[in-house]
């Protein structure tokens, strides 16, 4: 045990000395977390100003009603703050003057016999009049669009029930209880915790998060720059077992990053006023970022013959995760995509980040937790398969 | 003797280090092959060939950097191997690269290999001021190793390797590269640690040094030995044998006579005022010959002594010239 903590000490001896991991790890992050904050957060945290929709609905129908319902709670929604949509019933020549004459920012025509046409599986279009506003205005628009998207695979369901043998009553009932018992759409859905974090929150984390993927290379990595430089074979030839000489190196990573990510992430919420909750649940989600973190370094250390080519395929390698995790803007996706993104430990870190500031404890962080280790299980296994082409580890 | 790489004899008591059929192979090429050799305790063995003989591959099986395809090394009495810890105590590399940390200092370098070495507290101290104060570096000790010249940061790198009083200290050329004081100096180091009682593994692709530093020699060329021992007995390989030329006035014929009456010299060729002398071993007989010259009324102007050296064995042996 001796050797591990007189080789890691002296590492971070020389580490500390050439300055770098503290150019990269610290000084570069934070003023990237700065400019960024200007950039983006300016243009995400704009207060969304009110909208006036002209509503023409049919009298007596529950599904056009329903959507009008869907459209006066997007004020009620959190985190929309300020979003306010005034809804203006009105007759169904009216919309179109309304919406010219600047009274509207939005005339919507819900057709006759909308709701029942939906029952019958063969639902009709709701007619859009755009007054060309502003995001508010294509916020609202896709809410609506939604919402009949919903009523459609609603009652397409409903018909393919009908097909085996439901009677045409039943078959109503079915239409009108999927399409009044959706999720009120779009806004709520999907929502992941990430999105408890503010902008401003998401951006320190998904910086601290991104750079902890270039901090831990500067131990494992530096392997590569010990076999070009010569010492590693005079290590070699000490007096300790050769797998020291790695996990001495694993050491650096480890307490390089978790350093660097405390500091990122205690003075990126000084800075930037973000709180990330309990610092216990904190501390065990940096633990883990930072052992997937170094992980990934153990399989560039294989591949890698050069320092150079370490360090190209290790910028590759964290810009990819994170920009894939969501370190510079929220990426959504389903299917394989989505699992993959999700299988990202940037993307992880920045969740995990996102469940302890919306209070969560050590115990609610499970799956981020899980998704690093896992992750940093995969990679130390990848790198004992992956042949060394170096002759570094 | 040898001639070629037999078979090493069974570990003699005083063998530091017993080098055993060592082949090793990079995909096609076997850049070893079939190498075997030994070093008794206190003897500075010297590995001289060409640029891509193998000689840094034998180095890194000796140390236990990598593994052999054939064959093993044992260093006192301990097998080698990559995941051997016990015969690496009793070794000290000094690699080809410099294999010093630029940001450290010479001391904190020092420092850090003791203590992989496992030398601690007031000894460890002492022994690091001894050893800076011998590679003459004491004055810039606590400067970082990136601000010295070449010759400096090599004489560190040696440094390193005799910190721990290994019993067979090994040398990959740690004179390439270097202005000829700091060479001068280094040569001088290793003589006298030899003279300490440490063995020395020592190879080299100029002849000079083997001639200088090493009891023995082999000689090394596309992985093969090609021929091992001192330097007399490499040199008689060839069947060259030394001359001295005298030259001056006198009585030339009355000293051929005279000389040709000495029991070192073998033949005598008389050229108008020279004379070609071929003797036995050229340093120790030149001052009888040219006693006995003078004595028998000539008067010298010039004596030269030409030997074979290692060069002329490298030639004779592989039919290429030592250097490129
Ligand atoms: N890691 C390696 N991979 C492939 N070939 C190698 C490797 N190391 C050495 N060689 C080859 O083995 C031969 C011997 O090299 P080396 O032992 O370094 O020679 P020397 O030290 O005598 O100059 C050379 O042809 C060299 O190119
Ligand atoms: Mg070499």
């Amino acid at each position: 045990m001796r050797p591990l903590w007189t080789m890691a000490i002296s590492d971070l001896r020389q580490r500390a000395r050439d300055k770098s991991v503290f150019i990269f790890g610290i000084a570069v992050p934070l003023a990237l977390m700065g400019v960024l904050n200007l950039v983006i957060g300016n243009l995400l945290s704009r207060d969304l100003t009110p909208v006036t929709v002209a509503v023409s609905v049919p009298v007596g129908d529950e599904a056009g009603q329903s959507l009008v319902g869907t459209l006066r709670s997007l004020g009620d929604i959190d985190g929309v703050g300020g979003f306010d949509v005034r809804v203006r019933p009105v007759s169904p020549s009216d919309v179109r003057g309304l919406v010219a004459g600047d009274e509207a920012d939005l005339g919507l025509t819900v057709p006759d016999g909308f709701g029942a046409a939906l029952l019958q599986g063969a639902p009709k279009d709701v007619t859009v009049v755009d007054g060309g506003g502003g995001i508010e205005n294509d916020v609202v628009i896709s809410v609506v669009t939604g919402t009949v998207d919903r009523y459609r695979a609603a009652t397409v369901a409903a018909t393919a029930a009908g097909r085996v043998g439901l009677p045409a009553s039943d078959l109503a009932a079915i239409g009108r209880e999927v399409a009044t018992s959706l999720p009120t759409i779009a806004l709520t859905e999907g929502r992941a915790s990430d999105e408890q974090l503010s902008t401003t929150g998401a951006l320190v984390a998904g910086q601290a998060g991104l750079f902890l993927l270039f901090t831990v290379g500067f131990g494992v990595l530096g392997l590569v720059n010990e076999r070009e430089q010569g010492t590693l074979a005079r290590l070699r030839s000490m007096p300790m077992r050769p797998g020291l000489i790695v996990a001495a190196k694993a050491l650096v990573s480890f307490i390089l990053g978790v350093v660097a990510t405390t500091v990122l992430l205690t003075a990126g919420s000084l800075l930037f006023d973000v709180d990330f909750g309990s610092p216990l649940a904190v501390a065990v989600l940096v633990l883990c970022a930072v052992t997937a973190g170094t992980s990934i370094t153990f399989v560039i250390a294989r591949i890698a013959r050069t320092a150079e080519q370490s360090n190209v395929a290790q910028s590759i390698v964290a810009l990819v995760l994170g920009i894939a995790g969501g370190a510079f803007f929220p990426l959504n996706a389903g299917g394989v995509l989505g699992t993959l993104l999700d299988a990202n430990p940037v993307g992880a870190f920045i969740r995990g980040l996102g469940i302890t500031s919306g209070g969560g404890g050590v115990g609610d962080i499970g799956v981020p937790v899980l998704v690093l280790l896992v992750f940093a299980v995969a990679m130390v296994g990848v790198s004992r398969v992956v042949p060394d082409r170096g002759d570094a580890l | 003797m040898r001639t070629d790489g037999a078979t090493a004899e069974p570990t003699g008591r005083g063998d530091v280090l017993v080098v055993d059929h060592l082949v090793r192979r990079f995909g096609d090429l076997t850049a070893v092959d079939g190498v075997s050799f030994r070093i008794a305790a206190g003897e500075t063995y010297g590995l001289l060939g060409p640029n891509g003989a193998g000689k840094t591959t034998i180095i890194s099986m000796v140390a236990g950097l990598i593994a052999p395809d054939e064959g093993t090394v044992t260093v006192a009495g301990e097998q080698m191997g990559r995941t051997a810890v016990a015969p690496k105590r009793h070794i000290g590399l000094v690699p080809q690269d410099l294999a010093v940390y630029p940001e450290l200092t010479a001391r904190e370098n020092l420092v850090l290999f003791g203590r992989l070495q496992g030398m601690t507290g007031p000894q460890l101290t002492a022994r690091v001021a001894e050893v800076t104060e011998l590679i003459g570096l004491t004055g810039r000790a606590k400067d970082p190793t990136k601000e010295y010249s070449g010759g400096m940061k090599r004489r560190l790198n040696i440094g390193i390797g005799l910190l721990h009083r290994p019993t067979l200290l090994i040398l990959d050329e740690p004179t390439v590269g270097v202005d000829p004081q700091s060479r001068n100096q280094i040569l001088e180091s290793v003589e006298r640690l030899s003279v300490e009682g440490m063995a020395v593994l020592y190879t080299t692709h100029y002849m000079e040094e083997a001639e200088r530093l090493c009891d023995r020699i082999g000689i090394i060329d596309s992985g093969v030995l090609q021929a091992e021992g001192t330097r007399d007995e490499l040199v008689r390989l060839t069947g060259a044998v030394d001359h001295i030329r005298l030259s001056g006035t006198g009585d030339t014929h009355a000293a051929a006579e005279a000389l040709r009456a000495l029991p070192s010299v073998s033949q005598v060729d008389v050229d108008r005022r020279e004379l070609r002398l071929t003797v036995g071993d050229a340093p120790s007989a030149v001052a009888q010959v040219v006693t006995r010259a003078t004595d028998a009324g000539m008067s010298l102007a010039d004596v030269e002594i030409t030997r074979p050296d290692l060069e002329s064995v490298f030639l004779h042996l592989t039919g290429k010239a030592l250097r490129d």
